[in-house]
């Protein structure tokens, strides 16, 4: 099972310095938080759409619609039950409530949407070089990556820990919450030690590979600012500008 | 001067009350290829360690001696002050992978080196070559077969140019295709002789061209000497719980005092002088064979199709049927569907299509937790399923789960440690036992819920020779006790020497489907899988001996005029045994 959201695809935002992509990241999130009406957060999404589809990277979507369509679902059921508002529509719902309701899950859903054009269009090492760049110490930078590279490991060894206590009888199903929690000590036991000894060997191979050895390094990957970078940073501030224009000023 | 130079090295675990290296002292010339032998807990793996300083910085404990890696003394210098003279290739393939392609793989380390970006750039390409990964340089690593991850690992350790080169069981989690490959990358490094190499491998049969050998026993030298030297000293290398030469031991049995480079050699030299097949030991095989007749349809598979949420299709269309009484072995190289298909026999896995019966029941809709007093399945790793902190509370957890009385329990967890010979541990954490011990383990609490079919996936991965034949011979007698066993493996010779039938995977299929014996009589076939039989079944087909062990082969052999002879038929004609340089 492929965990990684990195897309190997070549694509004008593919070839972005990791640093015009962190940039524009944000960009949006500041984007996102500055409104709460749906119109906005609209266009926003849009834009962020056609990013996406720029980065080739919308495929990626279908892997996690049924988490997008969730928050939206949860966010408008929600705001619109517990936001109070003048105009009622029927039972406790109101208009504003509704609004804001779907004003959040498009929020929400955007700032997801545009971390998946992240990470699907941004090598874990491109990330890792960008944030140096920007002064983030490497060690610190290395540690976020391989954060990420874990993550695959332990949910492997969560699922073979599984398969091996049901094969000797064990069933998760039945049993109230106390009998329920107890059932799941023979889980943590294997998987937290297998993931004790998975650090151990990760740790000696690390280091055996020269990690640490030297104050400086090298890279074997380029990366620097490109004509595309200075267009796709020039849009991004306008369009942040405008924004924000629009928040304070329209 | 030698490259590796080691004066009077003892090692103490923290915690432990024994050395683990008790004052080796040994010289490794540059360019030499040693390979290191012992049983579990000699001390192998303890002394590769403290060559790149493992041993003490990341694993603590009492070191005393002196280690020289050329003119340089290592003591203080940690692993990763010695990266760009020692490399280290580990056991574990998974581990040693952190990035995200196979070519910055290979650069992270040079990369850390502050090697300069042109020189990574060369060293990328010209070692991603000689592993022949080339091709796959943008493809994500975790993608990537086992065989393939290891040598990606290896050529990212050799990507630092280093002087010297552990390998420390690099081929033991590997399928055959997947060793083969990577002993070929090993064979090719050795062209020029500029890397001193430390190889640990269990298989005595795979360390003849190395250029010296040394046996570990009790953290200690116990015999060095040349794969020549050590021909002939089976005797000694079992007493120190080391596998001998194959070829060897039949070498001695039939009074031969050559050495044998291959199975085609062995067979030439014996059809030359005066060796017959006795005709009535080979009928007497046969016989032997018939003898128990197996019971009643257990497990029916049908059509069985399973494919994974990602779309992978893992088994397309299997179908087999498993008697009582019967000992099967499945085969085949990882990601042919083995260890998905038995997963479906206790329950864990529900077909996309296709059935299973139990006795003429469908399985559809049976809880594994259920299932699983009926077929027990014993996983690879015991690491993954150990968790309480007494034997006995391991070995119980079945039986509790499936709610029998205390004394009940009780009784059964005294049986079943008895059965696995470990009796006398009831009340030990199982984590101080060896790897050994903590897989008997593993067996005990799947043979705690008397299941009807045992079936044990890869049992004798990371045992040592004597390890290996007691899980085996344990397996056996459960077998003779009537219990229905299936293994997947990837040690031929078990394969060979235990199962009475054999069935060969790949892609999804079963391929075919047979006695031990006729299976292993069809060498091409098992070659196309990339799969060898062992070197006494090689020698056997060669004299078109149906043997499946040294023993059978060697008692059906003869010199004597008395007894009915059968001509050499002539073998068939087989691809040449697995290239030698």
């Amino acid at each position: 099972m492929n965990l990684f959201l990195y897309l190997a695809r070549e694509s004008p935002v593919h070839r972005l310095d990791p640093r015009t992509k962190i940039f524009l990241l944000l960009g949006s999130f500041v984007a996102a938080v500055l409104f709460s009406q749906p119109g906005p957060l609209a266009i926003l999404l849009g834009v962020l759409l056609l990013y996406g589809a720029t980065a080739r990277a919308l495929g990626n979507l279908r892997r996690i619609w049924f988490l997008l369509v969730s928050i939206a679902i949860i966010s408008m059921v929600s705001w619109s039950i517990f936001t109070r508002g003048a105009t009622p529509l029927f039972w406790r719902v109101t208009w504003e409530g509704l609004r804001y309701g779907i004003g959040a899950a498009i929020k929400i859903d955007s700032m997801i949407i545009s971390g998946l054009i992240f990470l699907s269009t941004t090598r874990t090492e491109e990330m890792v070089l960008g944030l140096i760049r920007l002064r983030v110490p490497y060690r610190a930078a290395f540690a976020f990556s391989l954060a990420i590279r874990m993550v695959p490991t332990i949910i492997g060894t969560a699922v073979t820990v599984t398969e091996a206590q049901r094969s000797r009888g064990l069933d998760l199903e039945s049993g109230g919450p106390l009998a329920r929690l107890r059932k799941y000590i023979p889980l943590l036991v294997p998987m937290f030690l297998q993931t004790l000894r998975n650090t151990d060997q990760l740790a000696k191979a690390l280091e055996s590979r020269g990690f640490g050895a030297r104050r400086e390094r090298t890279w074997y990957l380029e990366i620097g600012f490109h004509t595309a970078d200075i267009l796709a940073l020039t849009l991004g501030t306008i369009l942040l500008v405008i924004f924000v224009a629009i928040r304070f000023l329209g | 001067m030698p490259m590796i130079r080691l004066d009077e090295v003892s090692f103490r675990y923290r915690g432990a009350t024994q050395l683990a290296l008790s004052g080796v002292s040994c010289h490794i010339r540059p360019g030499e290829l040693v390979g290191l032998l012992g049983r579990s807990g000699s001390g192998r793996s303890t002394l590769a360690c403290t060559l790149n300083g493992t041993i003490p910085h990341l694993v603590r404990g009492e070191l005393r001696g002196q280690v020289h890696i050329g003119d340089q003394d290592i003591r203080g210098r940690r692993p990763r002050d010695l990266a760009d003279r020692i490399g280290f290739l580990f056991q574990d393939f998974e581990a040693q992978l952190f990035s995200t392609n196979v070519a910055l793989e290979v650069a992270f380390g040079p990369e850390n080196l502050a090697v300069p970006r042109e020189e990574i750039v060369r060293r990328v390409e010209r070692y991603l070559r000689m592993v022949r990964l080339d091709a796959l340089r943008h493809k994500l690593p975790a993608g990537l077969s086992g065989g393939q991850k290891q040598r990606l690992a290896l050529a990212s350790v050799l990507a630092l140019e280093p002087q010297v080169l552990v390998l420390d069981e690099p081929t033991s989690d590997l399928d055959p295709a997947g060793r083969r490959d990577l002993m070929e990358a090993i064979r090719s490094i050795r062209g020029d002789r500029s890397l001193t190499l430390v190889l640990i491998d269990p298989e005595t049969d795979e360390m003849d061209w190395v250029d010296r050998l040394i046996v570990l026993d009790r953290g200690r030298v116990a015999l060095s000497g040349t794969p020549a030297e050590l021909w002939d000293k089976g005797e000694a290398l079992e007493k120190l719980g080391v596998k001998g030469f194959t070829l060897a031991r039949l070498a001695s049995s039939l009074g031969f005092r050559e050495r044998w480079r291959d199975a085609d050699q062995a067979a030439a030299a014996i059809r030359a002088t005066g060796w017959r097949v006795d005709g009535g030991a080979v009928d007497r095989l046969r016989m032997a064979e018939g003898q128990r007749p197996p019971g009643e349809v257990l497990l029916e598979v049908e059509a069985l199709m399973h494919r994974y949420p990602d779309g992978t299709e893992a088994l397309s269309g299997v179908s087999c049927a498993i008697r009582r009484g019967e000992f099967v072995a499945i085969l085949g190289q990882n990601g042919s569907g083995k260890t998905t298909m038995v997963k479906h026999l206790n329950g864990i896995l529900s077909p996309t299509a296709g059935q299973i019966r139990l006795l003429g029941q469908s399985l559809r809709g049976q809880p594994a937790a259920r299932l699983s007093r009926r077929v027990g399945l014993v996983f690879q790793n015991p690491d993954h399923q150990i968790f309480a902190e007494r034997v006995r509370d391991e070995v119980a957890f079945g039986p509790r789960l499936h709610g029998l009385s205390e004394d009940e329990v009780s009784r059964r967890v005294d049986e079943a440690l008895e059965a696995v010979g470990l009796a006398g541990a009831k009340d030990l954490d199982p984590f101080v036992l060896t790897k050994g011990s903590r897989q008997r383990v593993a067996v005990a609490s799947t043979l705690a819920t008397k299941p009807e079919v045992i079936i044990l996936d890869e049992p004798t991965t990371g045992l040592d020779h004597r390890e290996l034949q007691g899980m085996m011979a344990l397996i056996r007698r459960l077998n003779e006790e009537g219990h229905t066993i299936l293994i997947i493996t990837h040690a031929m010779a078990v394969a060979a020497e235990y199962a009475r039938r054999v069935i060969l995977m790949q892609d999804g299929r079963i391929v075919r489907d047979g006695s031990t014996r006729d299976i292993f009589r069809d060498e091409s076939s098992l070659r196309d899988l990339g799969l060898t039989p062992p070197p006494a079944v090689q020698v056997a087909n060669r004299l078109g001996v149906p043997a499946l062990t040294l023993d059978e082969l060697i008692a059906c052999l003869t010199k004597s005029i008395n007894s009915p002879i059968h001509q050499f038929t002539d073998p068939p004609i087989h691809e040449s045994a697995p290239g030698r340089p």
